[in-house]
């Protein structure tokens, strides 16, 4: 189709239609293309493109080892931060181990305080409690000798003949024990 | 309206504007003979073709000596720009066709596609108007080049097991070989040159043809006044085909550089 064209174009311009329109009609171009071509291959092989070539390897490989040098530092940044956090998370832990001993020790020593407090309340009240039941037995006893003598004095008035104090005590202690336990 | 342009181009306007004789191609010389300018009648006969041959050497050349004298470790300007050409060429076309290995030839790849591109761009820079490689010479030697640079490379790698390897491939039935290696023979020595400098050339010269086309209709129309109406879409699309043509040279470019390095690659590994 070209081809035919280029005919078309050749037989209606009318001269020189035996121009060859695909091969020239003489070396020159070839020799020259030839020589050009070969020219900018060596040219650009031997003297341009080495410089340029080395340049950007250099390039490449500073770059690759300012990337390798960042990533070495991120990896060690990483690493100071996974020790700053190890080190807070044991250093958490070793202040709730603190805490809770502490908290175990005061617990233990309120409790053996309470204890002892409580055994001295115990011991108090026990002696109290005793000194009560002296004091009782003792305000009972006095008070058995008065009704005694008491009672005596009253039935030797009601039999009009005297009355020993020993004969009524008995009665009078039965009676003294029935009114005690009956508090 | 005698402004310079091509010489076909100029010859049409005398003829189809003022004479008003109707709409005239120019003669095929005008697209595919250029007079010697120098070393008429030897084997060094310089013309137009070889003086754009030659700015396709002087720039790319001078561009890269200029940045390679002192690189920066931070390119900037033009050293950033051929490096972004050098960067191109190494991911766009050796990574994907020759992998890590091919690295060893990105001068030939570099100039290959400079010196293609360059040529072809003069398509549409004015007063030039003429890609390079709308004639067969420099497609025809580029792809001699590839030829040659793949047989070199697949001999020097598997020595003359390459030639085995292209001409009997693993796996077929040893009966179609009688069919198959004459096959390979044409497919790989024959057609693929022969593809590679007749799609560069025919793309360049079609190009070129469609320009000159659109460009001696829209100056011919010129003079005639009530036509001249049909220049309101002959002329956009003149400057649509224009860029659609530095595209064009651009990605001949390109497929011919990615078809070479794939050449290459299948020289290199011609088990893959």
């Amino acid at each position: 189709m070209l081809l035919a064209a280029i005919n078309l174009l050749a037989a209606e311009g009318g001269e020189s239609a035996a121009v060859n329109p695909v091969f020239p009609d003489s070396a020159g171009e070839l020799v020259w293309g030839a020589i050009f071509f070969f020219l900018t291959w060596i040219v650009l092989r031997y003297v341009c493109l080495p410089p340029l070539l080395k340049a950007r390897e250099d390039r490449q490989l500073q770059a690759q080892a300012d990337y390798e040098a960042a990533s070495a530092a991120e990896a060690a940044t990483e690493q100071v931060r996974r020790d700053y956090a190890a080190t807070i998370s044991e250093a958490r832990q070793q202040a709730a181990r603190t805490v809770e001993q502490v908290r175990a020790t005061a617990d233990a020593e309120r409790g053996r305080q309470v204890l002892a407090v409580e055994q001295e309340i115990a011991e108090q009240r026990q002696t109290a409690l005793a000194e009560i039941d002296a004091a009782r037995s003792a305000a009972i006893g006095g008070l058995t000798g008065d009704v005694a003598e008491l009672a005596a004095a009253a039935a030797s008035k009601v039999v009009q003949s005297p009355v020993e104090v020993s004969s009524v005590r008995p009665t009078v202690d039965e009676f003294m024990n029935r009114s005690g336990g009956q508090k | 309206m005698s402004a310079p342009v091509s010489t076909g181009v100029l010859s049409i306007f005398a003829a189809g504007g003022e004479g008003g004789g109707g709409l005239q191609f120019p003669p095929v010389d005008n697209l595919v003979k250029w007079p010697a300018w120098f070393f008429q009648g030897t084997p060094f006969e310089f013309n137009k073709i070889t003086f754009i041959d030659f700015i396709a050497f002087i720039v790319p050349v001078a561009l890269f000596f200029i940045v390679s004298r002192k690189p920066q470790a931070v390119p900037r300007g033009l050293q950033n720009l051929m490096e972004s050409s050098l960067d191109f060429i190494d991911k766009q076309v050796i990574q994907p066709a020759i992998g890590p290995d091919g690295l060893r030839y990105m001068p030939m790849l570099v100039a290959m596609f400079f010196y293609i591109w360059i040529g072809n761009v003069f398509e549409i820079i004015p007063t030039a108007h003429m890609p390079a490689n709308a004639r067969i010479a420099n497609p025809l030697i580029l792809a001699i080049v590839t030829l040659v640079m793949f047989i070199g490379v697949g001999v020097k790698h598997h020595k003359l097991g390459y030639f085995k390897e292209v001409l009997f491939p693993p796996g077929v039935p040893k009966a179609l070989y009688f069919l198959v290696t004459p096959i390979e023979v044409l497919s790989t020595f024959i057609i693929r040159p022969f593809s590679l400098a007749v799609r560069l050339f025919a793309n360049m010269l079609a190009g070129h043809i469609l320009l000159v086309t659109f460009s001696v209709l829209c100056i011919t129309l010129w003079g005639f006044q009530i036509l001249n109406v049909v220049n309101l879409v002959a002329f956009p699309m003149l400057v649509a085909f224009t860029g659609f043509e530095f595209m064009v040279a651009f990605l001949q470019a390109f497929i011919f550089s990615l078809l070479t390095a794939v050449y290459i690659g299948g020289a290199l590994h011609p088990q893959h």
